[in-house]
């Protein structure tokens, strides 16, 4: 084995301009797809974690129909016996409920449809890290009467600024419409511009006190130290608590599951389109090397080389070819990456911005995984190999009289 | 005693379409520490005869036996150890394996065949000093002569200590010195270690040192003559 490669190697760099672009093709082509590879787990991973993060968590308790009737009356009962569960159970990190209602949010110039969310000041930043986003003002817990957070952009179109009164209209728990009065005390912005215009933040009493005068929840909001256990907790929610439902971050966000899916495997799909490009170059390369050798070839086989070990020369040839390439398209990935990773890459440069409409950061930090880097080397083996194939089964029919002679 | 045979050995190339008879019922007997020519024009079948005696091509009738065994009948794997270990190869292009040295040439063989490092090291070197090329062992194929590199394919022939040595028209891309001096050393390792030496051959310079010339005509053996053959100068 040590003697075939040994002439692999050294049959490599005969032709060393042949060698050396299909070397700089692989180089580039792994680079690219690691790279392109690393800012699409960016993009997605940072779209899982600020939907997570900010707002969806882990698992969320609600009425059994209130998301899809969203009725004001349709509130979570037992919430004592469930935070109490919730409290000791060592699974969760933190969880805080929510007062939630459809409503109006009118300015002296216009009005506009928004969610308003009634938050627990002391439990929401604890479960959540929304209040991360506030961009100027202060938070709920501003002197200002009946405090309300909104976007930015939210109060672009309403022409507001902090400190000015906005009015909130809305159906309380009877289905008689209310209305209240709030003072902008603060103003946010997410990685999603529509999250941004169709959401306002208030404090839980004050809703509770305009929509039922009691102390309701719509919806209990849990994060947990691992996502993986959202699916035990859940079942355990819905097994002991009767008119709940308790539902994993998945089941709530669908196409964040598919996201999330896609993201698991996008390095795969990248990497795969790559290679099978490249396998056509090293099977071109590889069918040269043996058609040039044919002589060669026959007189190894003539003097005593085995077929087989003339077939491994030719498989170790492709291998330590394509491996040699992967090892230098690796290294400069992982350089790209990482210089990536710690600076950021603003795609707001290339018209990025539009990303926010979609609820992307337009500013990614790629990443890549280690166990990433190894399915990759694996898929430059297994291109490798197959290449070879077709030119070890050609260096294999040679018939060494023939081939000799001519 | 009998080191190689054929048998009523015949070939016939396109059977089924234009049928060309390369070989014609041949049949020899080569002794061990013969130094034999074959002999003939181009397309008598030389070359072919040769191919058959080295497992190389399967012959249409007829047998090839290598030291009282029948080398016709084996399997292709079985036929290319038995080729390692038996039958060695001068061949008209030289065929030296370019990325090595003429070291690494010689020696390859003998990996092939699992000896040991030492064993090949210092069977290499003395075999290129037999040959007159102990200065050159680090050089490669390109960087010698042709004289030289034939030289250094026959130290690789004799490395894996065949039974005998089938050299196909050794000489036809060689000068007239280099050609001399290739021969010389053949014949001193025929005379001097009863190597056994087939040739296909057009060429005088090689007819002559031969003991036995088998002259082809048409795929058939002509003439079968054993001769006395003077020692050159050097010997």
């Amino acid at each position: 084995m040590k003697i075939l490669a040994a002439i692999a190697w050294r049959n490599i760099w005969r032709n060393p301009a042949r060698s050396g672009v299909l070397i700089a093709a692989i180089v580039a082509g792994l680079w690219a797809g690691i790279s392109v590879s690393s800012l699409s787990n960016g993009l997605i991973v940072q779209r899982f974690n600020n939907l997570i993060e900010q707002d969806l968590t882990h698992l969320q308790i609600h009425h059994p129909e209130y998301l899809s009737e969203r009725e004001p009356w349709m509130v979570v009962r037992n919430t004592d016996s469930i935070f109490r569960l919730l409290d000791n159970d060592e699974r969760v990190r933190s969880f805080s409920g929510r007062v939630l209602s459809d409503g109006i949010i009118q300015s002296p110039v216009t009005s506009t449809g928004v969610q308003i969310i009634g938050i627990d000041i002391l439990n929401e930043p604890r479960t959540t890290n929304f209040h991360l986003n506030l961009k100027d003002g202060e938070y709920l817990d501003s002197d200002l009467p009946n405090p309300i957070l909104i976007g930015e952009r939210l109060a672009q179109k309403l022409q507001m600024e902090i400190g000015n009164r906005v009015v909130l209209m809305f159906q309380d728990i009877d289905n008689d419409l209310a209305s209240a009065a709030f003072h902008i005390s603060g103003l946010f912005s997410t990685s999603s511009r529509v999250y941004d215009e169709r959401n306002v933040f208030v404090r839980a009493e004050h809703l509770n006190e305009l929509i039922s005068g009691d102390a309701i929840i719509h919806e209990i909001a849990v994060i947990l130290y691992d996502a993986a256990e959202a699916d035990s907790l859940t079942a355990e929610l819905n097994r002991t608590f009767d008119g709940i439902m308790a539902e994993t971050w998945y089941e709530l966000s669908p196409e964040l599951r598919y996201m999330s899916d896609f993201g698991d495997s996008v390095t795969f799909y990248v990497m795969v389109v790559i290679m099978i490009a490249l396998a056509f170059g090293i099977l071109n390369t590889m069918l040269m090397a043996i058609f040039e050798r044919m002589r060669e070839l026959g007189m190894m086989i003539a003097i005593g080389m085995s077929k087989a070990r003339v077939f491994m020369l030719i498989m170790l040839e492709s291998v330590i070819l394509t491996l040699t390439a992967a090892a230098g398209g690796m290294i400069l990935a992982w350089l790209s990456v990482r210089y990536m990773e710690s600076n950021g890459v603003d795609l707001t440069v290339f018209g990025g911005d539009s990303l926010l409409e979609f609820g992307f950061d337009p500013l990614i930090y790629p990443f890549i995984l280690m166990s990433d880097y190894f399915a990759v080397t694996l898929l430059v083996i297994f291109t490798a190999i197959l290449a070879a194939i077709y030119p070890s089964i050609k260096a294999l029919r040679l018939n060494p009289g023939d081939v000799i002679r001519e | 005693m009998a080191i190689l045979q054929t048998k009523n050995l015949s070939k016939v190339y396109n059977p089924d379409t234009v049928p060309v008879h390369a070989l014609r019922d041949v049949s020899i007997t080569i002794d061990k520490g013969e130094f034999t020519s074959i002999v003939g024009p181009s397309g008598s079948g030389k070359t072919t005869l040769l191919n058959m005696l080295g497992g190389l091509d399967k012959p249409t009738s007829g047998s090839v036996w290598v030291n009282g065994e029948e080398i016709t009948s084996m399997k292709e794997s079985k036929l290319i150890d038995f080729r390692l270990h038996n039958i060695g190869f001068v061949f008209q292009h030289y065929n030296l394996i370019p990325v090595f040295t003429a070291h690494e040439n010689v020696s390859f063989i003998m990996l092939l065949q699992n000896r040991s490092k030492k064993e090949i090291r210092e069977r290499a070197d003395d075999l290129l000093e037999q040959v007159g090329l102990g200065d050159r062992k680090n050089a490669r194929p390109v960087q010698m002569s042709g004289g030289q590199q034939q030289r250094v394919a026959v130290a690789r022939a004799l490395a894996s200590e065949p039974k005998f040595i089938l050299a196909d028209e050794p000489t036809a891309n060689l000068d007239s010195t280099s050609a001399m001096n290739l021969l010389d050393i053949m014949n001193k390792m025929n005379r001097e270690q009863n190597v056994t030496f087939v040739f296909s051959t057009h060429d005088q310079r090689v007819i002559d040192r031969a003991r036995r010339v088998i002259t082809m005509v048409d795929g058939a053996i002509h003439k079968d003559e054993y001769r006395d053959v003077e020692e050159t100068a050097e010997n």
